[in-house]
């Protein structure tokens, strides 16, 4: 007989865990945790559900990050305004993971917690560049979310000891782009064959490239890239190099293709009997990060402050939005203007 | 620890372990059984999904602890029989219920959608519901009965698209079963608890191949909770599964070797499914591990290992007749290919369970699913050495089948412990254990060498086919018989040459598996067709037209077929969609072709497919069922053909109802109880229609005749002028949607000349008892005196055929494929129910497209519903259906088979469609993304394709 508590606070949560010395574990959605208690892999002595914590449902845009409580489900990215608006590589992402019934219970922290190398959460919080706040009992501090990841399944966060409260990444700045892209056996409730998120940020003056030669040098040329791949490597990859190789180019076609090129070159992906071979992935990748960097860039131009969409036009900035685990249900995602 | 929360606006609360999963305590502690595992708690199959909060969640991930003051709304809480949800109206009008054993959490995902989204577009649909497997429907129905319901609930008046059921054949007949599976009231044999229920577990084999040295039950036998250990030694009678050839053992006795990985070496029965298992992993077991392989290629070398002494093929069947040399010498064109196919799972959602006990007569009783109840009958007393009269198979309500429920396996082990424990004694398999252990689909290794003239005429034929039946038998000994059988088609060759043979390997033992061997043949020979189709020039409706088996003429087996044959009209009726669908391929890709090249590069590929499918498979020519007379004065119809989805009692029902000239409420259906029905034969090869259906509509009319007979004596009145009186009986029905209950009320017989004197059914039984004459009339549907002894075939060739056109959307860079339209017209000689039988092939095609894309089992890798995929709803196609009736000869109504059949046709069209936009063929199934691209770039480095 095992118990379950739901501490209202973080604190209370370290407490516990310290009183169980080990045998307590933090349980979120625990779409992960159940079958590996099934399994035996883990037999822990109490679940500690953070889900009840007041605030830990909630997506928050402040002025420098977007911030998202351990309780947010995959269903809340999934439904939230303001991502649909502004950070369509992550909505897109949340809606790969399963499928709504999963997505209802399952966490982004969670599945960041599982350190798989082709969790979906994780490789869209590699392109996102995001943090977590890591707490345990010598205090909180935030972790760059790639230094968690320490082999397959294996992650630098203990769950017997230690909870991420928050993960949050830099909040979408002009001109910022994400993609995401995924190839799969089948259309839903699968893992990926490989998933791809890309985020792509322009330089502030000009627009598109077509008319970059006329404003300033560096103008429309790429400030900012980052290309997350799973399953490539023991961990949820980044493409440093064809990420280097982007910034301070023009996103051209031919540049494009050319980061994709080094993307390729940089992976190391497996055979998978179930799967894919090593020969097809590295195949693929090619076209998944030719597309996915294709649509980000143009987001990204898109967002240019002439744009007519303007840039974080009608957004409330103090805007939060809860996870629907406490306010009940919320309208499915229609389909939206910048889908592929 | 002590949980509460409210079920279905009731509070409760519950003292258990919180990290138990919210399943379990439904299930299990609160008596929601309508509510179903179907995935061993991995979500991977939605069967168990119930709305927290209003939510959808999977209820096996959900440990209880977390609904702690929260609101929990299971199917149970829907609707009542009494009382349904539009939601679950719909679903049984619209015929979205087939098995049911997805039926509850596809409920429960639907209502949430409509809850937040009262008008859902079919995309929102899907994602919702793509979390739900569903194995017999093809989703089709699912989506339009949500629509249907969403409708209603935004107040739109809806009528129910089966609006009167009449005529009774021929009209919508809603299902006799449906309205207890959409409000989780059927009971299913994992829904069944029986006091002192035991437990069972199996220990199996790890090892492909090996001697079993010893065996030592000592330690397991003294673990906690352990009833019994049974072994090989403990069987009292033949330690076998009757007539399979070589016979697979119950439990394989040390000194012996086990063939296939999951092999059964013992079992235990225990307190709890936990102690059973337990106690199987604490049996030791010395093995000696022997060469192993799952390749026909190898285990037919000369130097091979030997599986069985007597070598390692099974059987070999020929079919040959004409010169074939002559035949290539004058064709114009010679075609060779070799076509491989894959190990296939059922993956029906529900799993393998069967529940035995000990019933008030002393007999060793069984219910679990099944095709053939008395066959089970007859396996069970074999093994325990009793006369077949003390053992009796009831088949309960069952999750989907597709012949995986075809293994005596489980049912026979369940009857031995029963037997041996004397107490209730229930076996379930984990999915895990049904992937390892039940039967698959026979992988086939295809060659063909096919001639043609220039002007498209079909030549000779000779093909050679490798089905591999892994470990075991299990039937495998009559697929060389259908391999070839299928391998030639509806068409008219002038020479033929085809042999199969079934060979054993080390992999899973191959198995019934809808279309029984059929499918794979017809897989190669139709896309070595069109191969030679593209070869050739020719167009591929106008070439299977040009070479189609005329009625009459020496068909591919040497002889003429016994059964009407629909082919040129199937072929017709598809064809204005099939130049459509060639229309608009040719302008995407041509408008895709010309697009900037950094557009996602798609394309569409049109195929096309035909098939005869030989069904009705004999054994026996001789059919009984029976119609009854009840005491109270009301029908019932005994017979055994178990319906695990497809829906039998309710052609059953039917058929008889028409037969009887009175309304279906009337009649109630008995069916596939050894102790009640008569031996219908084998539910095998989708003869239940035509064969049991026959058998039943003569015991009706017989029964109509012999109460006409008695109650024109009653009433001193010519029978002629004799009708039964509709307007009286009260439905006894539950609520206005379930037809399957009979009238409680009294039927009368009446004149219709004189309306007013007439005499109650309730009289004429009681007149039939007096004059000692037997209410229990016989039905017999007897097909030997058409085929007289001599000279018949050693099965009757009954042949039905049909094909289907497939659209898809193929991803030039990942390989990746998309199957966006199928149009299936497919010669059903009468469709009894249409709806039903549009459902069947709906079903099929979306399991033909997961044959076709997706689904493959392989040995030591696949493990369960995760890593097998089977189709969810976001890659159903639209779907058209046409039932093409050419009356059959000897069918019901003219009806024919149809079941199996419609699954045929799909796997090749899609194939055919995808190898004409890759330029280059795929002969290895299913068609990867990986499998596609290699395709792609074989052509591209070739220069070939059209693209």
């Amino acid at each position: 007989m095992s118990d379950y508590l739901t501490p209202a606070s973080t604190e209370e949560v370290i407490q516990i865990l310290e009183t169980y010395r080990g045998e307590a574990r933090v349980i979120a959605g625990g779409t992960d945790v159940m079958p590996d208690i099934r399994r035996g892999r883990i037999k822990p002595r109490c679940l500690v559900d953070v889900t009840r914590i007041p605030g830990l449902d909630r997506i928050e845009v402040t002025e420098d990050f977007v911030e998202v409580g351990a309780a947010v489900t995959f269903a809340a990215l999934r439904d939230c305004a303001y991502l649909n608006r502004r950070v369509h590589a992550l909505t897109d992402a949340a809606r790969s993971v399963g499928a709504a019934a999963i997505q209802n219970a399952a966490t982004w922290v969670g599945n960041l917690v599982q350190a798989m190398p082709a969790a979906d959460g994780a490789v869209i919080a590699l392109a996102l560049g995001a943090e977590a706040r890591v707490v345990d009992s010598r205090g909180a501090a935030w972790r760059p979310v790639e230094s968690l990841f320490e082999g397959p399944g294996v992650s630098a966060v203990d769950p017997t000891r230690q909870l991420i409260t928050h993960v949050r990444f830099p909040r979408p700045a002009r001109r910022w782009g994400s993609a995401w892209a995924r190839v799969g056996r089948r259309p839903a409730l699968v893992l990926p064959i490989l998933n791809c998120a890309v985020i792509l940020c322009l330089d502030a003056d000009g627009s598109s490239p077509a008319q970059s030669g006329e404003v300033g040098k560096n103008a429309g040329c790429i400030t900012q890239a980052r290309i997350a791949l799973g399953p490539v490597a023991p961990r949820p990859f980044r493409a440093r190099q064809a990420e280097t190789f982007l910034k301070g180019n023009r996103p051209t076609e031919e540049t494009l293709a050319q980061a994709a090129r080094l993307a390729q070159l940089e992976a190391n992906p497996r055979s998978s009997v179930m799967r894919a071979s090593r020969e097809y992935r590295l195949t693929v990748i090619l076209s998944l990060v030719g597309d996915a960097l294709t649509v980000a860039a143009e987001r990204a131009r898109s967002n240019a402050p002439d744009s007519p969409q303007g840039w974080d036009e009608g957004i409330d900035r103090r805007a939060t939005e809860r996870s629907p685990t406490n306010t009940g249900p919320q309208g499915i995602q229609r389909p939206m203007e910048h889908r592929e | 620890m002590k949980i509460s929360f409210t079920v279905n606006h009731q509070p409760v609360i519950v003292d258990v372990d919180p990290a138990q999963p919210l399943l379990d305590v439904l299930r299990d502690e609160l008596g929601l059984t309508g509510t179903k595992q179907g995935c061993d708690y991995e979500g991977e199959c939605g069967a168990c999904t119930v709305l927290l909060d209003g939510r959808p969640v999977r209820s096996c991930l959900t440990p209880v602890g977390k609904v702690a003051g929260r609101r929990v709304l299971t199917v149970e809480g829907l609707g009542h029989p009494e009382d349904l949800h539009p939601l679950q109206t719909a679903f049984i009008e619209t015929g979205a219920v087939q098995c049911g054993y997805c039926t509850p959490g596809i409920l429960m995902a639907a209502k949430a959608l409509l809850d937040r989204e009262p008008d859902p577009t079919e995309e929102q649909i899907n994602e919702a519901m793509a979390g739900n497997l569903c194995r017999c429907t093809g989703y089709t129905r699912i989506r339009a009965a949500v629509q249907l319901a969403a409708a209603r609930m935004r107040g739109e008046h809806v009528p129910s698209p089966r609006p009167s059921g009449k005529p009774v054949v021929g009209g919508d007949a809603t299902r006799t079963d449906s309205v207890e599976k959409v409000t989780g009231q059927a009971k299913y044999v994992e829904d069944i608890a029986m006091p002192g229920m035991l437990h069972a577990g199996v220990l199996r084999s790890p090892y492909h191949h090996a001697l079993v040295l010893s065996l030592d039950t000592g330690a397991a036998a003294q673990l906690p909770g352990v009833v019994r250990i049974v072994t090989a030694a403990d069987i009292p009678g033949k330690n076998g599964l009757g007539d399979y050839s070589q016979d697979e053992p119950v439990l394989t006795p040390e000194g012996e070797t086990v063939k296939m990985a999951g092999a059964p070496i013992a079992l235990v029965v225990a307190e709890s499914p936990e102690e059973a298992r337990a106690g199987a992993a604490a049996i030791e077991v010395e093995y000696q591990p022997l060469p192993h392989t799952f390749e026909v290629e190898d285990t037919l070398r000369e130097d091979a290992f030997p599986i069985y002494e007597g070598g390692n093929v099974l059987t070999t069947d020929r079919v040959a007749h004409g010169d074939l040399e002559a035949a290539f010498a004058q064709s114009d064109v010679i075609i060779r290919t070799r076509y491989r196919t894959a190990y296939l799972e059922h993956a029906a959602l529900e799993r393998e369970t069967a529940l035995g006990y000990i019933d008030e007569e002393g007999r060793v009783t069984v219910t679990g699913g099944t095709h053939e109840p008395h066959w089970q009958q007859g396996y069970i007393a074999s093994t325990l050495a009793v006369d077949p009269s003390q053992v009796r198979f009831i088949t309960p309500p069952t999750g989907g089948s597709f012949g995986g429920k075809q293994d005596p396996w489980p049912l026979v082990a369940t009857g031995l412990m029963t037997y041996l424990v004397r107490r209730p004694v229930r076996l379930t398999y984990s999915r895990e254990e049904s992937f390892e252990a039940s039967p698959k689909r026979h992988p086939y290794s295809v060659d063909y060498r096919i001639g043609a003239t220039q002007d498209g005429r079909l030549t000779g034929i000779a093909v050679r086919i490798n089905a591999n039946t892994g470990g075991y038998d299990g039937h495998g000994q009559y697929i060389a018989n259908y391999a070839v059988t299928a391998s030639g088609g509806p068409y008219l060759w002038q020479a033929v040459d085809a042999r199969a043979q079934s060979v054993y390997t080390n992999g899973p033992k191959g198995g019934q598996f809808r279309g029984f061997g059929t499918p794979q043949s017809t897989f190669a020979l139709e896309c070595t067709l069109d191969e030679l189709i593209q070869k050739l020039g020719e167009d591929p409706l106008e070439f299977r037209l040009k070479n189609a088996l005329p009625q009459s003429a020496i068909s591919f087996l040497g002889y003429p077929v016994a059964e009407s044959l629909g082919y040129v009209e199937v072929l017709e009726t598809i064809r204005p969609r099939f130049r459509e669908f060639q229309e608009e391929a040719r302008a995407f890709n041509a408008a895709a072709a010309a697009a900037s090249p950094h557009t996602r590069a798609l394309r569409k590929g049109v195929g096309l497919s035909g098939m005869w499918y030989r069904f009705g498979k004999s054994g026996s020519l001789r059919v009984e069922a029976h119609a009854e007379l009840a005491e109270d004065g009301h029908f019932v119809v005994y017979c055994s053909a178990p319906d695990y989805g497809q829906g039998t009692n309710t052609v059953m029902n039917q058929l008889a109802a028409e037969a009887l000239g009175v309304p279906r409420e009337w009649v109630e259906v008995v069916n596939a109880d050894t102790a009640l029905t008569p031996d219908s034969g084998i539910q095998g090869a989708s003869r239940a229609t035509y064969w049991v259906g026959n058998a039943v509509c003569r015991a009706a009319r017989n029964l109509k005749h012999e109460i006409l007979a008695t109650a024109a004596e009653l009433l001193d009145h010519p029978p002629s002028d004799l009708a039964f009186d509709g307007s009286r009986p009260a439905k006894r029905a539950r609520s206005p949607h379930l037809h399957g209950g009979y009238g409680q009320g009294t039927i009368r017989v009446a004149p219709r000349s004189a309306p007013g004197r007439s005499v109650s059914l309730r009289e004429v039984a009681q007149e039939f008892e007096r004059m000692g004459k037997s209410r229990r009339v016989i039905g017999l549907f007897d097909l030997s005196p058409s085929f007289p002894e001599e000279g018949r075939p050693e099965y009757v060739p009954l042949f039905v055929t049909g094909a289907q056109a497939a659209e898809v959307m193929v991803d030039l860079h990942t390989g990746e494929v998309r199957v966006t339209r199928v149009v299936a017209a497919h010669d059903v000689g009468r469709a009894i129910n249409p709806p039903d039988a549009k459902g069947q092939i709906e079903g099929a095609v979306v399991m033909g497209l997961g044959a076709a894309l997706m689904e493959e089992y392989i040995p030591d890798a696949s493990t369960g519903l995760g890593d097998y995929y089977v189709p969810t709803i976001q890659s159903m196609p639209e779907i058209e259906v046409h039932l093409v009736e050419v009356p059959s000869f000897h069918g019901p109504h003219g009806a024919k088979g149809l079941g199996e059949a419609a699954i045929l046709p799909t796997t090749p069209a899609i194939i055919n469609a995808v190898s004409r936009v890759t330029g280059s063929r795929i002969r290895t199934l299913p068609a990867t993304p990986e499998r596609v691209l290699r395709a792609i770039r074989r052509a591209r480095a070739s220069g070939g394709g059209e693209i």
